[in-house]
């Protein structure tokens, strides 16, 4: 097995043979698993362009790879609404048996893998483990973490799911990167949704590769006031199917043949609606987007204290989260 | 022979009473200075002979040893010239003895034999008055504000001839100047600006809201939000707001700033002080400190005030986790080899800051989360968990309606303070914010209901002790505020709201 490894290294470039040696041992010795094109279980299909030359595994669970995979990706400044849709489409695709794949970013990435976690975690306590889980494709050797605040992320990852990479042990963070790993995560996925994205992110790389690779593309429609929309927006513009459910994934993957629309019949629409008429008026003026509570009060006429009484009344009832003063609707 | 003059110096916040012991014997001419002089002490010698010689008397021509008691602290100050120059004629029987008896000597010279006014004296005419001192003789200059202590005796003087005259009974004293009823434009923290008046606030209602409750209950607030959102506007207001100094308090204050040289124009400080450090203070200019003899800082200038920070992430890390012990403690406790001191710290702290790098704040912002999280750290934890009031500005409404004037809130505030001086009477604190974390089960008794929506919002929100104790205070704030006895539940949730996740 060594010998094999050591020579799968030497033929990356800029790796001469002593070095190929010492990899090889260290990759034996994590447990990694090395996989070149042709090999069995090599996640890529033979007839995608610039294809990794060897990819790398980590993880508990390299059976995930064979469910269906659907990436998930966005911008790493995602607001509470991207935050949140990503953390459901990555529950609600790991609970229907889908793998997420991902880039273990800061924002919609690190929430679909959260959500893809849960799934997962939520599987194996009633004691029917998932056939799916998360894929985090990193853009650095497997020994490094990065972003470092997602030490904890990663390891979950790994317990629930695999970790991949194309570049030897050592490799360090740096900008040029994160697009050409963006390519793997295109063609790891069957369907690519973006959530959130801003007009020049890596998303809209991830979205190119993936029309390149003849996936299909699926993208949230966003406020035209949100900044972290424009991107998603523009992908609209281009011909990416809206997603406008989590249902629209399972159509675009051929599972099933109609939506089900959860979105709009499900948690949102089964959320208890508040009791008291200040609360349902401070609802009806946030509509669906975020406001200052001072504009809430502006808009309803109510005083502040009230407005602040009725704000908690939705937090309460789910209705609505707060973040730095701000109110959102959910 | 030897005369003995009673001084004082300023140590810290307070008066030292110090003795100047002056002997001149037969003897070489000769001069000894001990008793622990600092630089300026040990030169008094120079400005004493020629104040002297100017004032047509002369510089005993024989053996001459002054001593500073108690010997063991280091003499600073220029007060001591006076008493040195009256100690040497008495010495050298140009004055009579017994003149000074139960008086107390303060003042520098001039060249010219001029006394000049020197900071400080209302606490060092207040030391010597409890030390026993029936009359104190003070730089004319400073004779208003050594007659604030009162119960002493003042005998102000021009120079160091009519002082002579006035002792020996050939003189009078110089009047007290009758300060200025107004004080001259701008000088002086006693001036009737009380800063901008709430009713040119537009909007803005949430932010109002919490600035009353801070004034009215003393929580230190913190204001969150985009350039031009009306932070420094409402912090500016927050003056008008709060009632005058009560006469004790304003004693404090005066005293502080007699120590620290301010021009207190001879009368009480009855407005509370208002100090806006600019963001490059360092910490010993904050909290005070400095080598040697240790200055007053920022943080006891706004004793019984306000402290107002603006742009608090731009202070150094280094200067903000000073400032966690004055705001735990209330005093500043400043070690140094030549000596250690308590300066009184009792201040409301207001800070703002943008919410991000960017400055926009949600919902528009578009920082990385990474570059929010590095402007975060700027603001320690433990230091923002200090702020029981911590509010985000709305965007700007420039067809909002103004709220309430400043005198209408100012009431408010008035009858809230009262409220709580009546519940605290006999303890040793007289504000809901002041109350120590292990008696607020007593002070602030909760109905069950509320202590069970303080419960259940603390749950929500995974607060830790001092958070809920936050919430707890602030609430009692509210109630005040309403005029209600009880806390009710729904004050409970109000609190909590004005303890958000601002940044």
């Amino acid at each position: 097995v060594n010998a094999r490894v050591a020579t799968t290294f030497a033929r990356l470039p800029g790796i001469d043979a002593e070095r190929a040696e010492a990899l090889a041992l260290r990759a034996v010795r994590r447990g990694t698993v090395v996989m070149t094109p042709g090999d069995p279980d090599f996640p890529i299909a033979d007839d995608v362009p610039h294809a990794p030359a060897v990819l790398f595994l980590e993880g508990q669970r390299p059976e995930v790879l064979r469910a269906p995979r659907v990436a998930v990706v966005g911008t790493r400044a995602a607001s509470v609404h991207g935050l949140t849709d990503a953390w459901e489409l990555g529950a609600f695709l790991g609970a229907a048996g889908i793998t997420v794949v991902s880039g273990l970013a800061i924002g919609v990435d690190g929430a679909a893998h959260h959500g893809a976690i849960q799934a997962a975690e939520a599987a194996e306590q009633r004691g029917e483990p998932s056939p799916a889980g998360p894929v985090g494709v990193v853009a650095t050797g497997l020994d490094v973490v990065y972003p470092r605040r997602h030490r904890a992320l990663f390891e979950r990852v790994r317990r629930f799911g695999v970790l991949l990479g194309e570049q030897p042990f050592g490799v360090t963070p740096e900008r040029g990167r994160f697009p050409v790993r963006n390519r793997i995560i295109a063609a790891l996925a069957d369907v690519v949704v973006v959530i959130e994205a801003t007009l020049k992110g890596g998303s809209r790389i991830t979205a190119e590769r993936a029309l390149d690779y003849g996936r299909p593309v699926l993208a949230m429609p966003g406020s035209r006031r949100n900044p972290a929309a424009a991107g998603c927006n523009a992908l609209l513009a281009d011909g990416a199917q809206p997603l406008l459910d989590p249902s629209d994934v399972l159509v675009a993957l051929g599972i099933t043949p109609g939506a089900r629309r959860l979105w709009s019949t499900g948690p949102a629409a089964t959320k208890r609606s508040p009791a008291s008429t200040a609360a349902q008026s401070v609802l009806k003026a946030l509509a669906g987007e975020t406001a200052h509570p001072d504009q809430l009060a502006s808009r309803t006429g109510l005083d502040p204290g009230q407005v602040a009484l009725a704000v908690e009344e939705l937090v309460a009832l789910g209705c609505a989260t707060r973040d730095r003063g701000f109110v959102w609707a959910t | 022979m030897l005369a003995c003059v009673r001084s004082a110096m300023l140590f810290g916040v307070e008066g030292l009473i110090v003795d100047v012991e002056v002997h001149v014997s037969t003897g070489l001419p000769s001069y000894t200075f001990v008793g622990l002089p600092d630089a300026a002490v040990r030169e008094a010698r120079d400005r004493v002979r020629a104040a002297l010689l100017s004032s047509g008397l002369s510089w005993p021509q024989r053996r001459v040893t002054v001593n500073l008691a108690p010997s063991g602290v280091r003499k600073s100050g220029p007060g001591l010239d006076l008493p040195f120059a009256l100690g040497l004629m008495t010495a050298s029987e140009e004055l009579p003895a017994g003149v000074l008896d139960g008086v107390g000597v303060l003042g520098e010279l001039g060249l010219d034999g001029s006394l000049r006014s020197i900071p400080g004296v209302l606490v060092m005419v207040d030391a010597l008055r409890r030390s026993g001192a029936a009359a104190v003789l003070v730089p004319a200059d400073n004779a208003a504000e050594a007659a604030l202590v009162g119960g002493i005796r003042i005998l102000p003087a021009r120079s160091l001839a009519e002082a002579r005259d006035a002792l020996k009974g050939e003189g009078d004293w110089a009047p007290v100047h009758a300060m200025p009823s107004e004080p001259a434009d701008g000088d002086g923290p006693t001036g009737d600006d009380s800063g901008p008046d709430l009713a040119i606030v537009r909007g803005l209602a949430g932010a109002r809201r919490a600035l009353e409750v801070a004034a009215a209950g003393g929580h230190h607030l913190l204001m969150v939000g985009r350039p031009g959102a009306g932070k420094t506007l409402l912090a500016r207001c927050l003056p008008s707001i709060l009632p005058p100094l009560e006469s004790e308090e304003a004693l404090e204050v005066t005293k502080i700033h007699s120590a620290a040289g301010q021009a207190i124009c001879g009368r009480l400080v009855r407005d509370r002080p208002f100090r806006a450090p600019h963001h490059t203070a360092s910490a010993a200019a904050l909290v005070g400190g400095g080598s040697g003899r240790p200055s007053l800082g920022e943080v006891s200038l706004a004793h019984h005030g306000i402290l107002f920070m603006d742009e608090l992430a731009e202070f150094a890390p280094t200067v903000l986790d000073a400032l966690r012990q004055p705001l735990e403690d209330r005093v500043v406790r400043i070690s140094r080899q030549a000596a250690s001191v308590t300066f009184p710290a009792n201040f409301l702290l207001i800070a703002a800051s943008n919410p991000c790098p960017c400055g926009l704040g949600p919902p528009d912002c578009h920082c990385s989360e990474a570059n929010r999280a590095r402007y975060r750290r700027r603001l320690s934890a433990p230091l923002v968990d200090r702020f029981d009031l911590r509010v985000a500005l709305g965007p700007a409404a420039p067809g909002a309606p103004t709220g309430a004037a400043s005198s209408l809130v100012k009431e408010r505030v008035a009858e809230a303070m009262s409220r709580q001086r009546a519940r605290y009477r006999g303890r040793r604190w007289r504000q809901n914010a002041r109350v120590p974390a292990g008696a607020l089960g007593r002070a602030i008794p909760l109905t069950p209901d509320a202590d069970q929506a303080l419960r259940d919002v603390a749950e929500r929100r995974g607060w830790s002790g001092r958070g809920m104790a936050g919430v707890h205070r602030v609430a009692r704030t509210l109630a005040d505020l309403d005029g209600c006895a009880d806390v009710t539940p729904q004050h409970i949730v109000l609190a909590a709201g004005l303890r958000e996740e601002v940044l």
